[in-house]
């Protein structure tokens, strides 16, 4: 439990510092990838939706200290980690690596543009409309995830998904 | 008792949900505040610092381009002072040179952009100079083309700048030649051009002409360069005017800081305190 927790506040110190300084640069249409997202993703299928809150929580709180905002940020790491744990896998479950691959796919997605959603309806800097702040980049927010989810569970996750 | 703990027991996730979302609350209320603004001003330094070593690594590579950039600045500087000599010699700029308060903009403090967001999260600049160099909140920031935006938050060494090309920005803008008034405003889409809002349609103002910032700001120096009119559309009560902005955004290396010359009076009158009020 312990070594757990230490793990994933390592990954989302690791994040943090990824979406502050890397991930602007790798923007399209002013969208840029979310690595907290992914990483939330990951705790929702391995730990569970109270986990996912609290990780989208403090990643939203670092990721606040870093650039202001701290509030939204928060509030919109944790409804991307709310809907991430829709996606909870249960301890005693037999799912196959498969099925744990599909559900952090799907669980780094919708927490991405969740949380994209919430953070578009409380702050516009690039005043563009509400539809296309939510549903447009929202949408490219979410592709970006599921790319960087897919980078990371070939790249560095081979053992995580054992069956 | 038992009902009531097993209910939360039963309901965690939506308990914690509750309660993160309240914290998250508290401190979007709260994000005006003090303390959270201390600790953003904070966070903002360490992100400068960060950011600005990062982009030194870069710098070194750009060198050259910077060097060009550099020599541009210095025929623009050069084509200033010509024009600014010949403006002298005639009286009437003379003393529109003398109402403009020139001499009170002095000294300019040069900053380096170390980082820029332009996403729909987050539209600001950073610079590499803060409280240490003088650099305070509401200060101007220009290049020698023209008008960038204005310090919002400042730490010990970096300051943040808000872009004029950000939905929040206003400034008041005149025209140089036919004098129309307007506000300044940027309402999404391409970040060189902006509109002048305001601007009734009895006004003679024509594309082409160069709209510079007024004394009325409580902010900008007059007489700043902003845009150049590109196109007039006459609406019902007013004119829509779109503008192309002065400063490329896209390739802002360094930003030059001016020092607030606010009317205290000015400032009094606006906030509406009158003069028997401020003495009471």
């Amino acid at each position: 439990m312990k070594a757990t927790t230490f793990r994933i506040a390592a990954l989302l110190v690791l994040a943090t510092i990824m979406q502050v300084f890397l991930m602007p640069r790798l923007s399209i249409l002013h969208v840029s990838p979310d690595a907290i997202a992914v990483l939330v993703g990951f705790t929702a299928i391995s730990s569970g939706r109270n986990t996912s809150m609290l990780t989208g929580f403090l990643g939203g709180m670092l990721t606040g200290l870093l650039s202001g905002q701290i509030g939204l940020l928060m509030l919109a790491g944790t409804g991307g980690g709310l809907m991430a744990g829709l996606f909870q896998i249960p301890e005693e479950s037999h799912a196959t690596r498969n099925v744990k691959t599909r559900r952090f796919f799907l669980a780094s997605t919708l927490c991405s543009f969740t949380s994209h959603a919430i953070m578009a309806i409380g702050s516009n800097p690039l005043a563009l409309s509400p539809a296309y702040r939510i549903l447009v980049m929202g949408t490219i927010a979410a592709i970006f995830a599921l790319l960087l989810a897919i980078a990371v569970r070939f790249l560095f996750m081979k053992k995580s998904f054992a069956d | 008792m038992k009902k009531f703990f097993g209910f939360f027991f039963r309901n965690n996730s939506l308990l914690l949900l509750a309660v993160l979302s309240a914290i998250s609350l508290i401190f979007m209320k709260m994000e005006e505040a003090d303390v959270i603004r201390r600790i953003s001003t904070t966070g903002t330094g360490f992100r400068s610092a960060i950011a600005d070593k990062i982009a030194s690594y870069g710098y070194l590579i750009n060198l050259k381009s910077e060097n060009d950039r550099l020599l541009e600045t210095n025929l623009s500087l050069v084509a200033k002072i010509l024009s600014a000599e010949d403006s002298l010699r005639n009286e009437a700029d003379r003393l529109r040179i003398i109402s403009s308060k020139a001499e009170g903009l002095k000294p300019f403090i040069i900053a380096r952009v170390v980082d820029r967001q332009f996403s729909n999260r987050e539209n600001m600049l950073l610079i590499d100079g803060g409280r240490s160099r003088g650099i305070g909140t509401d200060m101007t920031v220009m290049t020698p083309r023209g008008l960038v935006g204005r310090v919002v938050a400042v730490s010990e060494h970096y300051a943040k700048v808000m872009p004029l090309i950000h939905a929040d920005f206003k400034a008041s803008v005149v025209s140089s030649e036919s004098g129309t008034m307007g506000v300044l405003a940027w309402n999404g889409g391409r970040e060189d051009m902006a509109t002048v809002d305001h601007v009734p349609i009895s006004s003679s103002l024509k594309p082409g002409e160069k709209m510079l910032t007024t004394n009325f700001s409580t902010f900008a120096v007059p007489g700043l360069p902003v845009g150049q009119v590109v196109s007039v559309t006459q609406g019902t009560l007013f004119s829509t005017v779109i503008i192309r902005l002065a400063v490329d955004f896209s390739s802002l290396n360094h930003v030059v800081v001016v020092p607030l010359n606010r009317d205290p009076e000015k400032i009094r009158l606006l906030e509406g305190k009158t003069e028997s009020e401020t003495d009471r």
